[in-house]
């Protein structure tokens, strides 16, 4: 498949290592442009545009752990933090507007209740992307 | 005293049953005939067919000259607007409705309504005799 | 402005998508899954799931920080709690309600809802107008203020025909703004002009005297 561009959906967990270093691999045969994001979900009882530190901290630390995964590739990713009300909405959105081969995301092996769940975010996102989805699940440990 | 009852489920009619007995003038509406089936035989009282929202059943059913007005259907919303209109528009002296939402009940008691919600009640009742054990 | 809308039935619906094309920030609230969904697909992240009378999901929703509240489901009595939970909890400053039945409209003023909107209630002073024997007729309702704007149109067989204004004793709480006369620019009335038959008198009075003027201006 020809991919000129990618997108990787970071979170701030484990799997977001594999992600990434998935997306410079596929990258680097055509030389596609990466880029990974990171959204804050803003509560409804704050304006979509209000500054919370401790998030912007957070997610200032995950984008540039990607960076440095990245560069222990060899290869140079761009980043770029968003804030939206929901996540999954904001990376079917960013995808669209950078026009995306490929979406790329971590899956973390978790359970609610006892029974193993995708959480909301990837749902949506495999079933409103119009683009490419590849997942990737860390082992169980 | 001169009672009017709206809702007649389990609490309404047992409400009704026990003030009649007790010898009071009482008055019960339900929007569904079929929950009269719950009033006692010997019950001494109106059962009246109509929605305690609607002023015009309210004054069908002796608002004007009631002493008090208790709101117990299944619906919060019902029970909070029917015991408002009691209060505000009819001026009845004794006024108090249920509301099941603890939050909701809170925030009409600030208003001046007398409202019980069972679920306090109730959880705590439960509390007090699991720790009584 | 941040506008909460609870109820997403068809006027939530449309009044949520003509708002979000003015450019304000709208959240509505449903109970009912499916129909948050329907926005989801047509309209993006503005529905959310939960009841709109309770406390907690308004909370959740950022009522506090929203400048108008509108109930708008088909039933009074949740139209009238969520209006009330919205003010006296969280402060909005203003909440409408849609009032189905045209009875509820005073109670819920009273109550402390705002703007009650009566469908039934404006589609009727519409009629009104219509009728050219009803004399008075509703233009605008100002609810904050208890005030109304009314138009009184003077009749022949009205005994205020022939008087001037300042002989019909008018209620104190109420003002003649403007008088508007067949062939003529419409004009602010004073003590002493005179009305003729025919004339359109359109005044300011308080909810409470509208009767009273009524009964000078327009009764035989």
């Amino acid at each position: 498949m020809r991919l000129d561009r990618i997108l990787v959906a970071a979170n701030g967990k484990d799997a977001d290592e594999e992600a990434v270093k998935l997306a410079c691999d596929l990258a680097k045969k055509s030389k596609a442009k990466v880029c990974v994001v990171y959204v804050i979900e803003v509560k409804r009882s704050l304006p979509l545009d209000a500054v919370i530190e401790s998030e912007i901290r957070k997610a200032e630390e995950v984008l540039s752990r990607a960076e440095d995964i990245a560069a222990d590739k060899d290869y140079e990713v761009e980043t770029d933090l968003i804030q939206a009300r929901e996540v999954g909405p904001a990376i079917v959105d960013e995808a669209r507007e950078r026009s995306v081969d490929l979406i790329l995301m971590g899956v973390t092996y978790k359970k609610r209740f006892g029974a193993f769940s995708l959480g909301r975010v990837i749902p949506y996102v495999l079933e409103e992307a119009p683009c490419r989805v590849l997942l990737c699940r860390e082992p169980i440990s | 005293m001169k009672i009017v009852i709206m809702g007649c489920g389990r609490v309404g009619a047992q409400l009704a049953g026990l003030l009649d007995t007790d010898g009071h003038k009482v008055t019960v509406l339900d929007i569904d005939a079929h929950s009269f089936r719950r009033l006692s035989p010997s019950f001494g009282g109106t059962a009246l067919l109509g929605d305690g929202t609607d002023e015009e059943m309210l004054k069908k059913a002796g608002i004007a000259e009631a002493d008090a007005f208790v709101a117990v259907t299944q619906g919060d919303n019902r029970n909070v607007m029917a015991a408002q209109i009691a209060k505000h528009v009819f001026n009845v002296p004794k006024v108090v409705c249920r509301i099941y939402d603890p939050l909701r009940k809170d925030v009409y008691e600030a208003l001046g309504l007398e409202a019980i919600s069972p679920t306090t009640v109730f959880a705590q009742l439960l509390r007090d005799k699991l720790l009584a054990m | 402005m941040y506008i909460i809308i609870v109820g997403g039935g068809s006027v939530g619906y449309h009044l949520c998508k003509a708002l979000l094309k003015e450019g304000h920030e709208v959240l509505v609230l449903d109970k009912d899954a499916a129909k948050c969904e329907n926005f989801e697909d047509e309209l993006g992240s503005v529905c959310v799931r939960g009841d709109g009378c309770e406390v907690a999901t308004l909370a959740e929703a950022g009522v506090s920080r929203a400048e108008v509240f509108i109930a708008a489901t088909d039933e009074d009595e949740d139209n009238l709690v969520a209006c009330q939970v919205a003010k006296h909890k969280f402060g909005v400053p203003r909440a409408i309600a849609r009032v189905n039945n045209p009875e509820n409209e005073n109670i819920f003023k009273k109550l402390g809802v705002d703007c009650p909107i009566s469908v039934t209630n404006l589609i009727l002073e519409h009629i009104e107008e219509k009728i050219p024997t009803h004399p008075l007729v509703h233009l605008l309702s100002m609810g904050e203020e208890k005030m109304e704007i009314v138009e009184v149109k003077i009749l022949e067989g009205a005994k205020s025909v022939g008087k001037s204004v300042n002989e019909l004793a008018l209620p104190s709480d109420s003002i003649l703004a403007l008088l508007i006369r067949n062939g003529q620019k419409p004009q602010v009335p004073t003590a002493d002009t005179i009305l003729q038959i025919n004339d359109r008198i359109i005044a300011l009075t308080t909810t409470d005297s509208e009767e009273a003027l009524q009964a000078k201006l327009a009764s035989n």
